[in-house]
């Protein structure tokens, strides 16, 4: 999948911030060259994103895997990164890619392709009994794989229904309905 | 509650409704209780979701990472060069990037000293540690009036505009987050010390600009 600029939210860039993106440009050409330091300061500074990303998309039985994979690819492919996007655009665009392209194998593994449906309801009802009440975090876990990947590449990374139809194969109708029951089951979970 | 306009509740929420849709969800809004308790709901979801923290890995994943690329963690002092070649222009390109980094750098730094400074940044380069930050009063109460102002006007601001502010405060916590990580282990890297100053000062200066704006609509 070609590596593309996500619709992430971003403000109008001060010298700051362009000194820190220029930083990170910096650095992702010394590690292309094979400079390890400089790799290191990239994965430091991104893998808290990374990894809860990956642990949002799959959950976390196999969170550490991907995310160690996600740097592996990066390191292998950062002689395509040419800093037309801040690194850490590119950097989330790329563990998306990852992700995606392991979700069939762990949907296999896990048994996680069971009727949607039927998943919304448990979920949306569980929370009705408050000692059964479950973190939102879990809940999200908790969600159909369609569901939880267009929630949180929507409400929590930010990309529009568009993107997130092209990178799932999907139509953007589906990721809107999924979207609102996604978000229909979740608000059981709020905290009151 | 499953009326006609359940389904599009959410897609009002993300202003994704034509015009004419728009105009009728609201008039049947203002009638129907059970559909703005709906949407509320999905509101605080949505609140809820662009409020979650990153959190790192339990365990440090680098030494795995570094082994599978073929680097020895221990060995990172002398850069291990891959088999590779730049083009002419590759190099230029790099040089122009590392000449951008150094000009930017040396901008922030002469900036210290300067009118142009903000008020609440850290008055020596000297005191540029990892600890200095986090632990200055002065920058913290700062942080906390501003954040206060913020929730004060917070409802004056149109939804967009706190998603952006929201978004862009995560994403500045993140950083800041990250560099003190970094540093932890790495406590006299300047360069960590520059970027965690960089990054508190953009938290300020957005803080700054979000509290402006809410207090200019009242």
């Amino acid at each position: 999948m070609e590596l593309t600029t996500p619709g992430v939210a971003t403000l109008r860039r001060d010298p700051d911030q362009r000194a820190l993106g220029d930083a990170e440009t910096a650095d992702a050409a010394l590690a292309a060259s094979g400079d390890g330091r400089a790799f290191e300061r990239l994965y430091r500074a991104h893998v808290a994103r990374v990894h809860s990303l990956v642990r949002r998309m799959v959950g976390p039985d196999s969170a550490d895997d991907i995310a160690q994979d996600v740097f592996v690819r990066a390191w292998t492919k950062l002689g395509t990164f040419r800093g037309e996007a801040a690194f850490g655009t590119w950097l989330h665009r790329l563990a998306v890619n990852v992700i995606l392209a392991r979700r069939t194998t762990l949907g296999t593994e896990r048994g996680r392709y069971v009727d949607s449906a039927e998943i919304l309801d448990d979920l949306a009802g569980r929370a009705a009994v408050p000692e059964l009440s479950m973190d939102f975090e879990d809940a999200i876990g908790r969600l159909p794989e369609g569901a939880r990947q267009v929630f949180v590449l929507h409400d929590i990374e930010g990309y529009r229904h568009e993107e997130i139809a092209d990178m799932l194969g999907i139509v953007s109708g589906t990721s809107k309905s999924q979207l609102h029951h996604a978000r229909m089951a979740l608000r059981r979970h709020l905290e009151r | 509650m499953n009326d006609q306009w359940t389904e599009r509740l959410s897609e009002y929420l993300d202003g994704e409704l034509a015009p004419a849709e728009q105009t009728a969800l609201e008039a049947h809004l203002a009638s129907c209780d059970a559909c703005q308790a709906t949407l509320e709901e999905l509101r605080r979801v949505v609140t809820n979701a662009r409020a979650l923290d990153d959190r790192p890995p339990a365990a440090d994943l680098w030494p795995t990472v570094a082994a599978r690329i073929g680097l020895s963690p221990r060995s990172q002092s002398r850069p291990m060069v891959r088999r590779v070649s730049f083009t002419v222009p590759q190099l230029a390109a790099a040089s122009v990037v590392l000449a951008l980094l150094s000009g930017a750098a040396a901008r922030v730094m002469v900036r210290r000293g300067t009118v142009d400074a903000p008020s609440v940044v850290i008055s020596s380069p000297a005191l540029l540690t990892a600890s200095a930050y986090p632990g200055d009063s002065r920058y913290l109460a700062q942080v906390a009036d501003l954040e206060r102002a913020l929730a004060r006007g917070r409802g004056r601001l149109d939804t967009a505009t706190v998603r952006v502010i929201e978004r862009n405060l995560r994403i500045i916590d993140r950083a800041i987050r990250g560099a003190q990580s970094a540093l932890a282990a790495d406590p006299a890297n300047s360069y960590l010390n520059l970027h965690l100053a960089q990054e508190m000062r953009r938290k300020l200066e957005l803080l700054r600009q979000a509290a402006t704006l809410a207090g200019a609509r009242s």
